[in-house]
């Protein structure tokens, strides 16, 4: 080692059994491979194939991954309220919260926290289960970890055709909703440098 | 090309003999049935596999001149299923007793069953345990003594391995005994040419503990016993009936998943 | 070079298949099912045999009876299914029938924590079965390394004659990381060298299956010797091919080579790890050479047999050595051993279904030889 700092990213993604956590997590790293990044990625469960705490973890990083589990994440995206509670509080301090926004109660708002309206705009496109997908190009906007482009392709390639158009309008409409956010990056420096934050509350 | 019917010997290992079944005991007569049997059958002992448990009945493939697998307790049928799956060309016979195949491998029994994979079945009934000393097997009769049993004896009730290997869903079910040596050869033949899963339950004696423990005497009177207890009234004195009471036609599972095989491409 | 994001129980059944594996019995138990899935979907495909049986015992059974059969023949579980194959892996162990048993190692005891990753299985691995035998057990550390530990355990076990356990874990078998696509050869079943014609059916001598035109031969799992009939009285042949068998994989050049080293030239303390352990351990060497302090990692991929003449090697030149492995203490005991003394042994583990940080482990080779709580919960000074 010793060859500079490298840009490493940790994310968590949470949500509930059923909500397609795995396949944001699988999309995620799939896409950030065709990137050129090396990527782990990890999920963990409980017995139910449906409801339950869920989450999938992924790591992208330009230089090779010693440790696949994230501990303290940089980015959180989360999906659902029971995720939140179990998996949302180990995170860096400053580090991005991207959540779900019915999975929060209003006392546990803070302004750190950016929430989305992914269930709603989902319902609104006809398709509910695509929420995963919004999500996954939300984070894309905010935070560009991902290209646009690798996702596009891993939707078409890993999603039954049936349903690439729908998944290719929540990933849009997530871009979308995530434009007008700037995010704390991380630096190639690995610090944390601020970035803008106006309008994490604009969105509610 | 030995002719068929002249050569039984064939089928036997000599230099394994004599054998450890005590005397009297009935599994020499299955042995010498299953050796006619297959030479009826026209096979070569290269071609055959026995599978064997462990019991009494298990030590048989140690004596028959073909492939001998003698392999853990309750578990041959498990064996004989990867053997007859990796190599179908192979006849394959399992030699089990009544608690290797219906006590600590009863699942196997009946999932065998099930599956209707070509493999025949013999099913040793001495209605007792033998190799470890006369305990009780889950096909001892109610009221029968063994070494484990209350001193009024047995109080459970009793496995009838021909309904459940029917009601598991096998094509072949038959029973005989070591009394009718003209019909135990002739079952187990049918059994061999059955393509899908055959069972030939055999009740076979065993002097030494189920005959001494229950008063029958020696083998000639065990095999009176055994001619009494299958009689047409077996079914009202708690004997067994005896005959082939299913022989149907039925897909076997070797053809089955070969049919889904393509056999090139991944 | 084409990648596509694998997981590690996908590239364990891609190993097999690479390897020639054939047949497949299994009985689903997580964290290992999707190797189950994925032979269930590739080989029937390639014309090879997969079948889902009652139990992990009958499973563990179809693979001897298959590979008597001919048939390159594997399953994979998980702790509880691992105990279950006990009394067969012993069975093939005296049979001398190769096979390959991948088990994916979870929190135990009992049904323990199915989705929760442990490295608990070590010992049972090694001495699970009743008697004394040989054994191989190879482990992986990433999803490309589990496809390479299940490709080499079939040669090995070919080799030896013997059934080959790979230990994965919880985190490795679920993980996925990007591999290059690997490309299997064309289906069908290599014949096998052995012949018996010349050559008794057991003992040094090359595995030769049921039929193919060849003389019957016996197999049991009562004590036997080279011609495979029971030796009933007495054990002294059955012991001779056994403690044959134990010095040849001894001796194997191939096993003894199975570690690997990071940053140990001037390292004055070494972890010792291997899975899931051996990444967080690292990662933590990695960041403690970052500041400075001269640390390394002795990272292995056969366990068994304990690869001791490279322990041996590394304790004359290190000031200490520390184990680390998800559990309350196994493999730190067999490296002690061989060690013997040369330098301070510690331990760092746990068994509650998370994984060694690196920062845990960090902190630990940073005291070095200071005051440490033992495997046994017990303090003692080192």
């Amino acid at each position: 080692m010793g060859a500079g700092p490298v840009r490493l990213t940790r994310i968590r993604l949470t949500g509930r059994g059923g909500q397609g956590i795995m396949l944001a997590g699988a999309i995620l790293a799939d896409a950030a491979m065709r990137d050129g990044r090396h990527v782990t990625e990890t999920q963990e469960y409980g017995p139910e194939a449906r409801l339950g705490a869920t989450k999938a973890e992924v790591i992208l990083s330009d230089a090779p991954i010693a440790f696949p589990e994230v501990g303290q994440a940089d980015i959180l995206v989360c999906l659902s309220r029971d995720g939140f509670l179990k998996y949302g509080g180990r995170i860096v301090p400053g580090g991005l919260r991207l959540v779900e926004e019915t999975s929060v109660s209003e006392e546990a708002l803070d302004r750190d926290l950016c929430r989305f309206p992914w269930r709603e705009r989902a319902r609104h496109l006809g398709l509910e289960l695509t929420m995963n997908v919004m999500a996954i190009g939300t984070l894309q906007a905010v935070t560009g970890v991902v290209s646009e482009e690798s996702l596009e392709a891993v939707i078409r390639e890993r999603v039954k055709a049936a349903y690439v158009e729908a998944n290719l309008t929540a990933l849009r409409e997530g871009e979308r909703l995530g434009s007008g956010v700037r995010a704390p990056v991380v630096s190639p420096e690995g610090k944390r440098r601020e970035g803008s934050r106006h309008g994490f509350n604009d969105l509610q | 090309m030995p002719k068929m019917g002249q050569s039984v010997d064939r089928f036997l290992r000599r230099e394994m003999l004599p054998t450890v079944w005590c005397p009297g005991c009935g599994n020499g007569s299955i042995a010498q049935a299953l050796a006619m049997a297959l030479d009826r059958l026209g096979t070569e002992p290269k071609d055959v596999a026995v599978v064997g448990g462990i019991g009494c009945s298990g030590r048989t493939p140690f004596y028959m001149a073909t492939n001998a697998l003698h392999t853990t307790h309750g578990r041959a049928l498990a064996f004989a299923t990867g053997l007859k799956l990796a190599q179908p060309d192979l006849t394959v016979v399992v030699t089990s007793g009544d608690g290797d195949s219906l006590a600590i491998g009863g699942n196997h029994f009946i999932q065998a069953a099930r599956r209707n994979l070509d493999i025949t079945l013999l099913l040793y009934n001495n209605a007792i345990y033998g190799m470890t000393g006369g305990q009780a097997a889950p096909t001892t009769p109610v009221g029968a003594h063994t070494t484990t049993s209350p001193a009024t004896g047995s109080v459970e009730n009793a496995f009838d391995a021909v309904e459940l290997a029917m009601a598991a869903g096998a094509t072949f079910v038959a029973r005989t005994t070591t009394f009718d040596m003209q019909e135990m050869p002739v079952f187990i033949e049918r059994a061999l040419r059955h393509h899908g899963f055959s069972l030939v339950e055999i009740i076979t004696q065993c002097p030494t503990y189920y005959g001494r423990l229950n008063h029958i005497g020696e083998a000639p009177a065990m095999l009176l016993w055994e001619r009494d207890m299958t009689d047409a009234q077996a079914g009202q004195h708690g004997g067994w009936n005896t005959g082939i009471f299913r022989e149907e036609s039925r897909p076997e599972y070797g053809d089955q998943l070969r049919r889904r095989q393509s056999g090139g491409g991944a | 070079m084409a990648l596509r994001m694998t997981m590690g129980n996908e590239a364990a059944a891609m190993g097999a298949l690479a390897a020639g594996c054939d047949f497949f019995a299994g009985y689903p138990i997580t964290p290992a099912t999707e190797i189950l899935e994925e032979m269930g979907r590739r080989l029937p495909a390639r014309g090879g045999v997969f079948l889902q049986m009652e139990d992990e015992l009958a499973a563990m059974a179809a693979v001897i009876g298959a590979a008597w059969g001919g048939a390159r023949a594997m399953t994979a579980t998980s702790g509880p299914g691992f105990s279950l194959m006990q009394e067969h892996i012993g069975y093939a162990a005296l049979t001398q029938t190769p096979c390959v048993v991948v088990d994916a190692q979870r929190g135990g005891p009992s049904t323990g924590l199915p989705t929760l990753p442990a490295q608990g299985d070590v010992m049972q691995a090694r001495f699970g079965a009743h008697g004394d035998r040989p054994a191989i057990v190879l482990t992986a550390s990433s999803v490309w390394e589990a496809y390479a530990a299940t490709r080499q355990a079939f040669a090995l076990a070919e080799r030896h004659r013997t059934p080959v356990v790979v230990l994965l874990d919880a985190v490795i078998a679920h993980m996925r990381e990007p591999v290059e696509i690997f490309d299997l050869p064309p289906p069908g079943r290599a014949p096998w060298p052995g012949s018996r014609t010349t050559k008794p059916p057991f003992g040094r001598h090359p595995f030769a299956p049921f039929g193919g035109g060849r003389d019957p031969i016996v197999v049991t799992g009562l004590s036997h010797g080279e011609d495979g009939l029971p030796t009933t009285g007495s054990g002294q042949a059955a012991e001779r091919i056994l403690k044959d068998s134990i010095t040849a994989i001894a001796h194997d050049p191939e096993l003894a080579s199975g570690v690997e080293g990071f940053y140990l030239d001037d390292a004055r303390w070494a972890v010792v790890a291997y899975g899931i352990t051996a990444r967080a351990a690292q990662a933590a060497v990695e960041s403690l050479r970052a500041a400075g302090v001269p640390v390394g990692l002795l990272k292995l991929h056969v366990l068994w047999p304990l690869p001791e003449a490279a322990l041996i090697h590394l304790a004359d030149r290190v000031d200490g050595i520390l184990v680390a492995e998800l559990n309350l203490g196994q493999l730190v005991m067999p490296i002690r051993a061989a060690v013997a003394g040369r330098t301070p042994v510690e331990f760092v583990g746990r068994a509650d279904g998370l994984l060694l940080a690196p920062e845990e482990i960090g902190a630990r080779l940073r005291t070095g030889s200071g005051s440490v709580v033992t495997e046994q919960g017990g303090r003692r000074d080192a």
